[in-house]
């Protein structure tokens, strides 16, 4: 699950899941919460694939959710399902979506980038709590 | 992260100006300076600004303070409203984060020679116009496109690029911060991927609080620059505020993932990965400063572009060429930036690096950086406030460089949290409420409207006056918006 919380000129996002892998595919949903106003309005249909090599827990979460928003703005593909594995070569991605269509998907916010402030990921009684602030 | 007080010591030295003392933090290498009044420093106190104006003083080569705006808020390393000058040859950094993700994010002002009254009656026509011509929002692709080399060019010669094209003058060049050019840029050091992201986004306005607005000048405070800049009582105005859009994001994101270790590596001790930075004679200080001010090249195209469409736009509304109009650059200043100029220090000559991450260069009549024409008022300076009250024009003052290297506040600043504006709208129809005001806004995003209504921000009238009564730059006129488009 995520929520968004304050920053003053910014948006955070905090996300909590029962385990790693969910936690980083449910801050990719939050990442394009932020982006789409109703996320149900983008349908799966294409896949894409992210790999990306290991390095401290907060930093690949960035570098998920930077490469995630880097080819949503180079290619307009805007993703509602993913799936994450973790081992220790790094991160193995696949994100489902389809390309922009300004008639059918209401855009909320252009995500200007990923920050580090204030990053981070923690485990709770249940399970993992991540947070981010994006640039708006 | 919760919103939390400030609770450290700030200490009132003089009306318009607070001090955090160096002794507050271990680690702080000069002192931290607010510029406010009591009302605005009752706000600031309520979350962490003050902390992070505290944390710049750590940065090595600092010199003089870490100084403040009265517009700060919270951001993320820097706080906005941020200014801090390093020195090279005493160890100093640069630090991406005090220039922010948004290189060279700006405003300008074109005038013209239509009045309200002109206006009035196609006003609505005008601003649909605007919003159908002008790219606006996430995801947009501009009109223009810069591939390979003639994205090299750009970002090497910035604005005089545009000018070879015939999509700019020398007019709109004489009027730009530092002639739409920064020199020591490398296309070399802009990665695939920051260009990839520009090529298509340069004369887009983007989202957020950028805007293009259709204002009137609603009050003059200083008949003589005034006069001078071109503007009289009920002229129109544009204003535009955008900036290097996602190439000028990436530049950034680069810069921070290749700093990762270099606090390490040069043995800098920071108190927020925010922060990172690197000796300015250093490969990735170097690296960065190459490509950051290829960044501001192109920031500036994409602002002399929207310009440039804006122009198209009267054309069409009022059927006479732009330059009948006389639809010309009054100035363009960046807001988030890092320059190396000339200062003193201690009675010194010296060059430092100024970082304003949210604050404006506001340099005193004389100046030899500022065009001849305002040589003896000193150099224009745009202040965007909200989409419902009032922006403003200002002229820097004599002594705001021993004061603040020359630097005044960039805006409003913030007053609730974007989630919180959201809420407090509620079902209302900002757009509505803003015609009932005289205003015709159209957005790409409804709850960016909300998100950007003019309540979210403090009155940007109040922060204008602690930077006049400061000393930093004086007020010119006060302008009002009548037209507003925004992503």
């Amino acid at each position: 699950m995520h929520e968004v919380f304050e920053h003053t000129a910014d948006l955070g996002l905090r996300i909590r899941a029962a385990d790693l892998p969910t936690l980083f595919a449910e801050a990719a949903a939050a990442l394009f919460a932020a982006i789409v106003e109703d996320l149900n309005t983008v349908r799966p249909e294409q896949r894409m694939e992210v790999e990306l090599p290991a390095d401290e827990r907060e930093y690949l979460l960035f570098d998920w959710l930077n490469e995630l928003l880097y080819r949503y703005e180079t290619q307009h593909l805007l993703c509602n399902r993913f799936e994450v594995k973790l081992d220790e070569a790094g991160l193995h991605g696949i994100a489902w979506g389809e390309p922009l269509d300004r008639d059918r998907h209401a855009l909320s916010h252009e995500v200007k980038a990923i920050t580090y402030h204030a990053l981070k990921i923690e485990p709770t009684a249940d399970g993992w709590l991540a947070e981010i602030i994006v640039d708006i | 992260m919760a919103k939390e007080t400030f609770y450290g010591p700030l200490e009132q030295i003089e009306e318009c100006c607070w001090r955090i003392p160096k002794s507050y933090k271990e680690g702080m290498r000069v002192d931290g300076l607010i510029f406010a009044d009591e009302r605005l420093m009752a706000q600031l106190r309520k979350d962490q600004a003050p902390e992070q104006v505290a944390n710049v003083a750590f940065l090595p080569g600092i010199q003089r303070a870490s100084l403040a705006m009265p517009d700060i808020h919270w951001g993320y390393g820097f706080c906005i409203g941020g200014v801090c000058a390093t020195d090279p040859d005493e160890g100093g950094v640069i630090c991406p984060g005090g220039i922010g993700y948004d290189i060279n994010c700006g405003v300008r002002l074109c005038h013209s020679n239509l009045y309200y009254q002109d206006v009035k009656p196609r006003l609505r026509q005008l601003v649909e116009e605007l919003f159908r011509h002008v790219p606006t929002g996430t995801g947009k692709s501009g009109h223009y496109s810069f591939k390979g080399k003639e994205m090299t060019h750009l970002l090497a010669e910035g604005s005089r690029y545009l000018l070879q094209r015939g999509l700019a003058t020398q007019g709109d060049i004489d009027f730009t911060e530092a002639h739409g050019r920064l020199d020591g840029a490398d296309p070399d050091c802009v990665s695939e991927r920051a260009r990839q992201r520009g090529e298509e986004q340069c004369g887009t306005l983007g989202s957020g609080n950028h805007f293009l607005e259709v204002q009137i000048v609603d009050h003059i405070f200083d008949e003589q620059a005034a006069a001078v800049m071109g503007l009289e009582k009920d002229m129109v105005c544009v204003m535009i505020h955008s900036g290097s859009r996602g190439l000028g994001y990436q530049v950034c994101d680069d810069a921070l993932h290749s700093l990762r270790k270099a606090p390490e590596k040069y043995g800098i001790a920071l108190p927020d990965r925010q922060l990172a930075c690197a000796p300015v004679h250093s490969p990735e200080g170097e690296h960065y400063i190459a490509a950051m001010r290829a960044a501001a090249n192109f920031a500036w195209c994409n602002r002399q572009l929207l310009m440039q469409q804006a122009r198209e736009v009267f054309e069409k509304v009022f059927g006479r060429k732009w330059q009948e109009l006389k639809m010309n650059l009054v100035y363009d200043v960046c807001h988030n930036i890092a320059k190396f100029e000339q200062h003193v220090v201690d009675g010194k000559q010296k060059r430092v690096w100024v970082h304003r991450k949210g604050a404006t260069r506001a340099y005193p009549p004389g100046h030899p950086e500022i065009p001849s024409l305002y040589s003896k008022i000193g150099q224009p300076v745009m202040i965007p406030g909200d989409m419902g009250r009032a922006s403003w024009v200002l002229v820097g003052q004599p002594g705001s460089m021993e004061k603040s290297f020359g630097t005044t506040c960039h805006g409003a600043g913030r007053a609730m949290s974007r989630t919180q504006a959201v809420r407090e709208a509620g079902s209302r129809r900002i757009d509505k409420e803003l015609e009932a005001r005289g205003v015709i806004a159209r957005a790409q995003s409804r709850k960016g409207l909300a998100e950007e209504q003019p309540d979210a921000y403090k009155n940007v009238d109040e922060v204008v006056e602690v930077v006049d009564r400061a000393g930093l730059s004086k007020k010119v006129a006060r302008m009002r918006p009548i037209g507003v488009i925004k992503g």
